[in-house]
């Protein structure tokens, strides 16, 4: 008996040794990796992309990925809103600012071999322009509809006519875009990633125009965007297995300076802590949304470093205004404004360092941006409940306050901090709030949108391109159900910046437009944040953007 | 002497043993498992109950001012130190507690009482009844509790979700109870005292109360701390998971655990404190319904 | 024993068949279905009425329910709104690696579990015992979701000896003709790729199997501590029989009936605890789908995996009662 029982326990002593011995010995868990591999860059994603076709997505990560793929005509100078020559070398307008002619690059192949040249640029445009049916769902084609509102047979009352009319091919190097109305921002609206040139030939060869509704959603139905994503890029697409990796290849054929890595792989991790635990232990090489509690991780461990977009967002709370709401009384807003205790939050370790108040809906940088004149709301309690008590809604004022959960954006890292804080202070104000949550996508986003989402809710906004229409135009413009509001002085000064083609003039638009928002108050910014990326210090050369369009061609892998 | 006189002076030599309940108090006693337990049980309820004097601080309040860098530790202030808000860590452990208790009190008993009805019917009724009312309960525990639960969370009734948390943990609750009564029932209907009775005419629901419940009060009281015991970590599993009140304040210890997960780095006791709670308030139910088991199996009486 | 096994196998169907009423009543229960909270934006009345119609959602419930009952048991359980990929192949590819975890867990709860619990009940009442009565207590009580972060944080970040978040590391490439990834590693001959998927699994085997190794190891002492003192174990003692046969032939063997009956009883709790654990580890399996897709609203997702796993915690059940009364002579002797 004795015996048999010091067997057991000599052999569990053993096991439990084994393991410690194991660990121990094999020092810092390390992603194995070979020669091959030290030109390989591994980067972890927040999810995996929707699909591989530029036209039909708005995410984040789809567009991460087609970015190294296709190019469009016209590309940004790294790091910057600056635009330069992408697939177009020379553009002028004509016509009254209706017609755009763009002089294209030569000798540039797409991946399948076939050649780039003014035909494949119309079949791509046409192509938008012709979309049709479930295609035409704000799900699929939200960036056609945000820059050209519409296509040639809208099938919906709420898309506006388009604003593209035709593409022309002037031989074989030459296209002539004609829109129905100038438009100031076109051509920094072309380098989004969405307006990509994709090979004709692929995009005909694996149906790339085949797609339906299931379930509510648009799905592409077609082997091109899950299998044969196919543009001009310095990388290649090699492989998609969701849930596990993509991985894109070096395009040794590349028009330009070729890729100093040999291979891609974007490894989906949803959750953000996991992300940044994965950097520490070498699982992954580089990632995007650093969390603002891990900064100091990253930044204390020599072998990270820690990367900064310039900051292109803005985070506000909407206003909905409408049949009843309190919101529609001035003095309400005006009460919101001084109750919400913005300086607090972003002083506080729920936003990373370097993040600003916001004075006004756009970025400083951009242009249009009012430096003097522009009202301010700082926190001030006793403040806000005076204007409650004169207003129509007495203290306690009931409002119901959205936000969104399981969700991190560059702009709103923890969104239930800012609730938890924004709450406190406009409780300490005079409101009654009652706290409300749906996850971001698709109940949320679409609520905010629709203007279901309670009378405040926390979203915000990351620019696409450099233009100031992409930060007011877009919500102001014009009515809207997300805010809910008619004003035409409002409207009226954006529309004319719009259509207006002059730079001079357009910033004075701006800067008038921002100081009227800012006294009317349809929604309340509260931060801009420069969002942070975390690499491994042996990863060299990447540029952080403010539109995140950011090429891995000009990254390099060195040292162990 | 009487041969009845006789019968009756041996009958009162034989030392009594003062019945189920005094023997199983009297083993319980002198189980320190069970009373470690109880002290753990007992700083709980207290705790929860008198939490509003025992926090320093309203759980949800949030200084003007919040702390830079996340987070101080534990401080002359702040006991526990504060959260990434600068909300006081212990006044919300206190305040959980007291969460946990409602919420796992009211779920346990509205299972324990909904299922002991159905097993009760199930059991005494029989025939097809109980077939139905059986097949009911094996679907509701051929899906594990914990999906169970989310899923009833899932449908987001509209009642305040602190309501639909308790819903949800009771149903799993309910087929367990009732199996446990039925099997009770089952089992002693045959016995010869409810023969006897039935016999000489008393009536079917004097029996079941009189008799046949409490014997059978036992397993569900050591059942009943069991149930309470998981209650408290499905409410903390449904608050990591993100599907707890809507208000990120609320101070529940799963939703603190789940928050603490994102400043691990930078402030571990955030994730231990409530995790150590959690674990406690469980373990201490644990040991108790071990210690009743144990005190209540007749095997072990007289021994 | 035939005749219980056939009156078991009988039994499967009307509990299928209410399961699959119970998460289809469910699913038309659970808020904003498919017409409306994926109209999104655009979801005004009579929009909504048009994807209904569309879907034959405005169909008398009993027709719905039989189309749904004739989809499902086709193995069509919709489609993915997050991945748009079919729920079908999503748990072809997620089970195995659940099922891989729950068993490495399984087997970890066994084989320290089954010493422990034997070892306690040789050495009744010395420390080791009350040491680890105490400790299998705490098992129970400690949440799974905090001791799978307490053990990422200390042996993943902290240490830096086990990795913390997947199955397998991105820069191990292998082919997955089972999907079963420690099977496959052995299939394929590649055992760096064993190596790597065993560490991956390391963590949340551990985490995942604290409780079954708690309980095990309970049951195993209980149930040896009643063996032991069994009239037929004292008997063999007293003639002289070496105690290793002893131990072996009589204790153990015995001993094992009540123990295998709890192993599949486990699964439901290894089912419930795979959510969390895979949550914390970003383990991809069918745990963090389920949890995932309760967030995004994934409703296909939500009522394909659920019902799946309900009938496979069914299905295990059954081969549970079915091995037992094969395992307990009074059954399998019976007709």
């Amino acid at each position: 008996m004795r015996r048999k029982s010091r067997k057991l326990v000599l052999l569990a002593g053993a096991c439990a040794v084994a393991l410690v011995v194991v660990g121990a010995s094999s020092g810092a868990y390390k992603a194995p990796h070979g020669k091959a591999a030290l030109k390989t860059l591994v980067f972890g994603t927040s999810a995996d992309p929707i699909v591989m076709d530029g036209a039909l997505v708005s995410d984040g990560e789809s567009l991460r990925a087609i970015d190294q793929v296709t190019e469009s005509l016209i590309s940004l100078k790294p790091g910057t809103t600056k635009v330069q020559p992408g697939l177009a070398l020379r553009w002028k307008t004509s016509k009254g600012g209706k017609a755009w002619t763009f002089a294209l690059r030569r000798g540039v192949k797409f991946h399948d071999g076939t050649p780039f040249n003014a035909a494949a640029v119309c079949y791509n445009f046409n192509r938008w322009y012709n979309f049709s049916g479930p295609f035409q769902s704000a799900d699929a084609t939200y960036y056609w509809q945000a820059i050209f509102l519409g296509f040639k047979k809208n099938e919906s009352s709420d898309l506006s006519p388009s604003l593209y009319r035709s593409c022309k091919a002037n031989g074989k190097y030459s296209v002539t875009i004609t829109l129905a109305k100038p438009f100031g921002p076109l051509i920094p609206a072309l380098s989004l990633t969405n307006f990509g040139i994709a090979s004709p030939t692929a995009l005909k060869k694996y149906n790339a125009n085949r797609g339906e509704i299931r379930n509510g959603i648009f799905t592409p139905t077609g082997s091109y965007g899950r299998d044969h994503p196919t543009g001009t890029g310095p990388f290649k697409f090699k492989s998609w297995t969701v849930g596990e990796k993509l991985e894109l290849v070096r395009n040794a054929q590349y028009w330009g300076k070729k890729a100093k890595l040999g291979r891609i792989i974007f490894r989906p991790i949803s959750n953000n802590t996991a992300r940044n635990q994965a950097l520490q232990t070498g699982e992954i090489m580089g990632y995007d949304l650093v969390a603002p509690a891990d900064y100091a991780s990253i930044r204390n461990n020599s072998k990270l470093k820690l990367l900064t977009r310039p900051a292109f967002n803005v985070a506000y709370v909407t206003i909905h205004q409408g049949q009843g709401s309190p919101m529609n009384d001035l003095k309400v807003r005006q009460a919101v404004a001084y109750g919400l205790n913005r300086g607090g939050l972003i002083r506080s370790a729920a936003y990373p360092p370097g993040a600003v108040v916001a004075k006004e809906f756009q970025p400083p940088q951009l242009f249009g941006y009012a430096k003097t004149g522009v009202k301010t709301y700082p926190f001030n309690s006793s403040r806000a409940r005076q204007l409650l008590n004169s207003s129509s809604c007495k203290v306690p004022c009931k409002i119901d306050f959205w936000y969104p959960s399981a969700i991190s954006r560059p702009y709103m890292p923890d969104p239930k901090r800012n609730f938890e804080v924004f709450q406190a202070s406009l409780e300490a104000s005079g409101f009654d709030v009652t706290p409300h949550t749906a996850p971001w996508r698709p109940d949320y986003v679409g609520k905010v949108s629709n203007g279901t989402a309670g009378d405040l809710n926390l979203i915000g906004w990351t620019g696409d391109y450099g233009d100031p229409d992409n930060f007011l135009g877009v919500f102001f413009g014009t009515y809207s159900d997300q805010f809910g509001f008619r004003n035409s002085k409002i409207f009226n000064i954006l529309q004319k910046a719009r259509t207006e083609t002059n730079q001079a003039k357009r910033t004075k638009l701006y800067q008038q437009a921002n100081r009227i928002i800012m006294n009317y108050l349809p929604a309340i910014p509260y931060a801009h944040t420069s969002p942070a990326l975390g690499f491994r210090k042996t990863v060299k050369g990447y540029k952080p953007s403010p539109v995140s369009l950011e090429p891995f061609s000009i990254v390099s892998v060195g040292g162990v | 002497m009487s041969i009845a006189e006789i019968e009756s002076t041996e009958l009162a030599l034989e030392p009594s043993t003062g019945g189920l309940w005094r023997d199983a108090w009297f083993r319980l006693r002198r189980n320190p498992g069970a009373i470690v337990g109880a002290i753990f049980v007992l700083t709980f309820v207290v705790v929860a109950i008198f939490a509003p004097l025992i926090a320093p601080y309203p759980p949800e309040e949030i200084p003007v001012d919040l702390p830079a860098t996340c987070c101080p530790g534990p401080s002359a202030a702040h006991w526990f130190g504060t959260n990434v808000v600068g909300q006081d860590t212990f006044s919300r452990i206190v305040y959980g507690a007291r969460l946990s208790l409602i919420v796992g009190v009211v779920s346990v008993t509205v299972g324990l009482s909904i299922g002991m009805l159905l097993g009760a019917i199930a059991g005494y009724v029989g025939g097809f009844v109980d077939s139905v009312i059986m097949r009911l309960m094996d679907m509701l525990l051929a899906i594990p509790g914990l999906l169970l639960a989310i899923g009833i969370v899932a449908l987001e009734l509209p009642i305040p979700k602190i309501y639909q948390l308790m819903v949800a943990i009771g149903v799993t609750n309910i087929p367990i109870f009732a199996r446990l009564l039925r099997g009770s029932i089952l089992a002693q209907r045959d016995n010869d005292f409810v023969l006897a009775a039935r016999s000489v005419g008393v009536k079917r629901p004097t029996i079941l109360f009189g008799h046949i419940l409490p014997n059978a009060l036992g397993p569900v009281i050591v059942q009943g701390t069991l149930a309470l015991a998981t209650a408290i970590i499905d409410v903390a599993a449904l608050g990591f998971l993100g599907l707890g009140p809507d208000d990120p304040s609320t101070p529940e210890w799963g939703n603190m655990l789940n928050d603490a997960q994102d400043y691990l780095a930078a402030q571990p006791l955030l994730a231990i404190f409530p995790g150590i709670a959690i674990m406690i308030s469980v373990l201490g139910f644990n040991l108790i319904g071990d210690g009743l088991r144990e005190a209540l199996d007749p095997k072990l009486r007289g021994r | 024993m035939l005749r219980f096994v056939v009156r078991r196998l009988l039994l499967l169907v009307p509990i299928l068949l209410g399961l699959s009423i119970l998460v289809f009543l469910w699913i038309r229960a659970l808020p904003g279905g498919p017409a409306e909270a994926l109209l999104g934006e655009r979801a005004t009345a009579a929009r909504i009425a048009e994807v209904r119609h569309r879907y034959g959602l405005d169909r008398p419930i009993v027709a719905q329910y039989w189309d749904y009952l004739k989809t499902t048991a086709s193995g069509d359980l919709g489609q993915s709104i997050s991945s748009r990929r079919s729920v079908m192949s999503e748990i072809k590819q997620r089970f195995p690696a659940t099922l891989q975890l729950a068993i490495v867990a399984m087997i970890f709860a066994l084989g320290v579990g089954l010493p422990l619990g034997f070892l306690a009940a040789k050495w009744y009442g010395s420390v080791f015992d009350h040491l680890s009565l105490v400790g299998s207590l705490i098992g129970i009580s400690i949440p799974i979701f905090f001791l799978a972060v307490i053990l990422k944080y200390i042996f993943s970040v902290r240490l830096g000896w086990l990795p913390s978040i997947g199955q397998i590391s991105v820069t191990t490439e292998m082919n997955h003709p089972t999907n079963f990834y420690l099977l496959d590693a052995v299939i394929e001959w590649r055992w760096d790729a064993f190596w790597d998927v065993t560490r991956h699994l390391i963590l949340p085997a551990i985490a995942l199997g604290s409780i079954p190794l708690a309980i095990i190891m309970r049951i195993t002492r209980a149930s040896v501590l009643d063996v032991q003192n069994e009239d037929y174990v004292r008997t063999a003692r007293a003639k002289g029989l070496s105690p290793q046969i002893v131990d072996s032939r009589h204790v153990l063997r015995n001993a094992m009936l009540p123990i295998s009956t709890i192993i599949g009883l486990q699964t439901g709790l290894l089912l419930s605890g795979a959510v969390l654990t895979e949550t914390v580890f970003q383990y991809p399996g069918v745990g963090n789908w389920i949890a995932q897709a309760i967030f995004n609203r994934d409703y296909p997702v939500i009522q394909g995996g659920i019902l799946f796993l309900a009938v496979v915690f069914v299905i295990v059940n059954l081969v549970v009662d079915i091995s037992y009364a094969f395992l307990n002579p009074r059954i399998r002797l019976s007709r």
